[in-house]
């Protein structure tokens, strides 16, 4: 027992020291292009943390990379790689503003609540005909997620472009263009900020802060796909597909069920990657509406190993990342590149280590287990033959 | 350089040790291989048979110790190599291309060229002066997906010769024969012996080492137990040596009481993966209190027959009855619930999920009972402590059951879902080459369990490829060929001769399409 303890530490630990090596080799970097790196480094901190508002600024970046980190995970724990988040969410949050703008006059706690599902619909829609072809047709999921990306990319522009464009905005004639968008979504529909419920605990935040309760039901949604994965029979039977669908089949368990649920629900998760962003910060859905969450979900899921915390923790720290860009890049002159280049390094040596890593506890307990069984062997021991007369 | 003759060893090994984290898979290993001999080395499972064998081969290199190929000292750094020093292996499995002829896949990789062309007609000469030489019955421009199993290993064995080999390394060869295949096999390795080749003879089936070698090395947990002659010992010597301790061979075992029957297949056809018929028109029945078993050699349809039986094949046509209970079109689990134990034949792909835990694993396909859980969760103490009172009743040897179970040996594996299967209460336990792969003690434990529950009054229905277990086992054995079965008899009532016809089908009337 005191052993597993030990394995888990190793487990913990062995991203946070590929982060380190990441941050090394990002100090090379900026050596090379000529920048101080104790300089960069020291003001991504101080950028990020100092200030309360920056801190909430990262809070809010890293919502939507919970929800499609969580999406990422959950398809990866029942063995599918849904690299569709993008076009799941990009569809989910598109109709979540069809219903934010075209219904009128519900009050609140029916209308946000039904927004927030109709974009997990949307989610799960765009996800419906993948693992449909996957069960039914053995279509690989990744082929047909990729290619509905792109469907939905060019739908949500025609859909915005062409249909239900806001040809009213408000302009004076002869002032700017009107934006390509939709409509604004009706007050009734906004997710409300916790700037006021801060306050209580003397937390002031300013009004260009957008922290919304998102947030809150991301970390909820963490802990709820905890209980799911680990506690209930149908997260073991997910994660028995994932491993082996073939011995799962065999117990009984029917793995394009399991596939199709858990496909959906990655989907419907999906869905709520970009409500933050629409609900709270732009409050309506145009042509540049935030792209990229789904993918930075994957590398998130990746970090995190697919569990609860870590998501949140690799969510944390990729939203950290792009705020501390904006500060280097306003402040030292750093090209944002050069964070981009340390998250891909990132990724790539928290994948490394993490392999090493579970490799020797793997080797580890392997002795462990030959040991308990050699110790427990009464009888056939080695060399026993001549000594037991 | 070429030395002959008496006393001179073509290999010998000195102190070989090769340890991986965890264990000495060998352990200081000496071992002498006269020129012109047929030399078995014997061992169970995890003995270092195969490590050592991948050392002579080339394939890993030893920590320790010397290896003397003629009196000379040599390290062999690859398997370019040890063909090179005139070491040829000889795979269990098979690595052949199907749809290539017999010439191409044994010139395959080495293929006789000028400028980059075959010089195919070089090849065939020397294809088939090989094939005269050793008296070896091959059709040259046969392709691979029409010979039997017996023929494809000559066509392995013929690769190796094809390359220079004068020292054969054959493993578990006759694994996958009918008995007079192996009878073939043996005649050919006797020429081969005669026309001065070595050969090493890797084998747990004692009876067939005690018939073809002149000298038995035996091997147990890594290291060298002695060399015997063949002439000097018998069978229950070396399964001591090989064990260390006294085993039974003999199953023990009284008369089945059989009760009423409990599985009852009618006209059984199923598909197999391409879409042709695996099995054909099958009918029979299993009682309670019998264990039946299919005899057959392996890829005539067992498989197939035994998926559609738990519900994991379609049934092309025909009836299965379970307990009296139409079967066919029910999912597995309906199956299962209906008291049916599955031992699947592949437990890594089939009865494990070998990431999971032992505790995990222990409850796979009992999970969704009120007993171990609610659709809200999981009842941890219940399943952990179901999981130690299997572990223990089964006497498996682990460190945790908190440790994933890959880490188990497959004997131990095996044991946990023997365990598993048999705390469902079945009264019918399919048990699919319930033997592969263990050692010896462990095939013992495994025979009890399943006579132990006939005696309880269950019905089991036991496939395997050993004749040997299906004989010793069953009260009544079918065999099946071609997906037919083709006899049904008492174990007592016929010959081993007379199996071997039925297996390889030249007992069965003929019909069209057989082997196509």
């Amino acid at each position: 027992m005191k052993k597993r303890f030990k394995y888990l530490l190793l487990e913990i630990a062995s991203p946070f020291i590929a982060i380190l090596f990441a941050v090394l080799i990002g100090a090379l970097v900026m050596l090379v292009i000529d920048k101080n790196p104790v300089e960069v480094y020291r003001t991504m901190f101080l950028f990020s943390f100092k200030r309360l508002d920056s801190v909430a600024i990262i809070l809010f970046g890293m919502t939507p990379l919970i929800f499609s980190g969580l999406a990422v995970a959950i398809g990866f724990k029942a063995g599918l790689f849904n690299i569709g988040i993008e076009g799941q969410y990009l569809i989910g949050t598109f109709l979540a503003a069809l219903a934010g703008f075209a219904l009128k006059g519900l009050p609140t706690f029916i209308h946000l609540p039904l927004v927030i599902l109709m974009g997990m619909l949307g989610g799960m829609l765009w996800a419906w005909l993948p693992i449909y072809l996957k069960v039914k047709r053995g279509v690989h999921e990744v082929i047909s997620t990729i290619m509905l990306n792109y469907v939905s990319f060019s739908l949500i522009h025609y859909l915005i472009a062409d249909v239900f464009m806001d040809k009213q905005q408000g302009l004076a004639p002869g002032v700017g263009n009107p934006i390509i968008r939709l409509p604004k979504i009706a007050a009734t529909a906004v997710m409300p900020k916790m700037h006021s419920f801060l306050s209580n605990f003397g937390i002031n935040l300013p009004q260009h802060v957008y922290l919304n309760w998102f947030l809150v039901l991301a970390l909820l949604m963490a802990v709820g796909y905890y209980f799911l994965v680990w506690r209930t029979p149908f997260g073991y039977e997910l994660r028995a597909v994932g491993h082996n669908p073939a011995g799962a089949e065999t117990a009984g368990i029917k793995p394009g069920a399991v596939f199709f649920k858990a496909f959906l629900l990655s989907g419907a998760i999906a869905g709520l990657t970009g409500l933050s962003d629409l609900l709270s910060y732009f409050g309506y859905m145009d042509l540049d509406f935030p792209r990229g969450y789904g993918f930075t979900g994957i590398a998130v899921a990746l970090i995190g190993k697919n569990g609860p915390l870590g998501i949140v923790l690799a969510a944390f720290l990729f939203a950290f990342l792009n705020r501390g860009a904006e500060g280097v890049q306003a402040f030292v002159g750093v090209p944002m590149e050069t964070i981009v280049i340390l998250q891909g390094v990132m990724i790539l040596s928290i994948v490394v280590f993490s392999s090493v890593m579970g490799r020797y506890i793997r080797q580890q307990e392997k002795k462990e287990a030959a040991l308990g069984s050699a110790a427990g062997k009464p009888g056939v021991t080695v060399g026993a033959q001549g000594g037991v007369k | 350089m070429e030395k002959t003759g008496a006393g001179v060893n073509i290999i010998e090994l000195r102190r070989i040790t090769k340890r991986f984290p965890g264990l000495v898979a060998n352990d200081s290993i000496n071992l002498e291989i006269a020129r012109g001999e047929i030399h078995a080395i014997v061992g169970e499972n995890g003995a270092g048979k195969s490590t050592l064998m991948k050392i002579l081969t080339g394939l890993y290199q030893p920590d320790e110790g010397e290896i003397y190929l003629n009196g000379n000292r040599v390290a062999i750094n690859g398997p370019r190599q040890a063909i090179w020093h005139g070491i040829g292996m000889v795979h269990q499995h098979f690595m052949l291309i199907p749809r290539f002829t017999v010439l191409e896949n044994i010139v395959l990789g080495s293929e006789p060229a000028r400028g980059g062309v075959l010089k195919e007609k070089a090849a065939r000469q020397l294809v088939e002066e090989l094939c005269r030489r050793y008296d070896f019955r091959l059709e040259s421009d046969t392709r691979v997906w029409d010979l039997s199993v017996g023929q494809q290993q000559r066509v392995e064995i013929l690769k190796v010769l094809y390359r220079g080999a004068e020292i054969l390394i054959l493993d578990e060869p006759t694994a996958v024969l009918a008995p007079q295949e192996v009878k073939e096999l043996f005649v050919n390795l006797r020429n081969l012996k005669d026309q001065g080749k070595t050969i090493i003879f890797i084998s747990h089936k004692l009876d067939e080492v005690l018939s073809i070698a002149d000298r038995i090395s035996v091997l147990r947990r890594g290291r060298m137990v002695g060399t015997v002659l063949a002439g000097e010992t018998d069978k229950k010597r070396l399964s001591e040596m090989m064990v260390g301790r006294p085993v039974l061979l003999k199953i023990d075992k009284q008369e089945s009481q059989t009760g009423q029957e409990t599985l009852v297949i009618k006209d059984l056809s199923v598909m197999g993966s391409m879409g042709r018929p695996a099995v054909r028109h099958v009918s029979f029945s299993v009682r309670a209190g019998e264990i039946y078993g299919i005899a057959g050699i392996e890829g005539n349809g067992q498989t197939e027959l035994i998926e559609a039986l738990v519900g994991l094949r379609k049934v092309h046509t025909g009836q299965v009855f379970i307990l009296g209970q139409p079967i066919v079109g029910k999912s597995v689990r309906e199956i299962k619930d209906l008291g049916v134990g599955y031992i699947p034949e592949d437990r890594h792909h089939r009865g494990l999920v070998l990431p999971m835990t032992v505790w995990e694993n222990a409850v796979l396909g009992l999970h969704r009972t009120r007993e171990f859980s609610r659709p809200a969760s999981l009842y941890f103490k219940k399943i952990l402590a179901h999981a130690e009172r299997l572990v223990r009743e089964f006497d498996v040897r682990l460190g945790s059951v908190d440790l994933p179970i890959r880490n188990l040996s497959g004997g131990n594996q095996q044991k946990v879902i023997l365990a598993r299967e048999m705390s469902r209460d079945p009264s019918l336990i399919i048990a699919s080459q319930p033997t592969r792969g263990l050692d010896i003690g462990a095939i013992e434990f495994v025979h009890k369990q399943l006579i132990k529950a006939r005696d309880q009054g269950r019905a089991v229905l036991v496939v395997s490829a050993d004749l040997e277990e299906v004989l010793s086992l069953s009260d009544r054995v079918g065999v099946i060929y071609s997906g037919e079965i083709v006899a049904e008899f008492r174990p007592q009532e016929v010959t081993l001769e007379e199996i071997g016809h039925y297996m390889l089908g030249s007992k069965a009337q003929p019909r069209e399409g057989v082997g196509a």
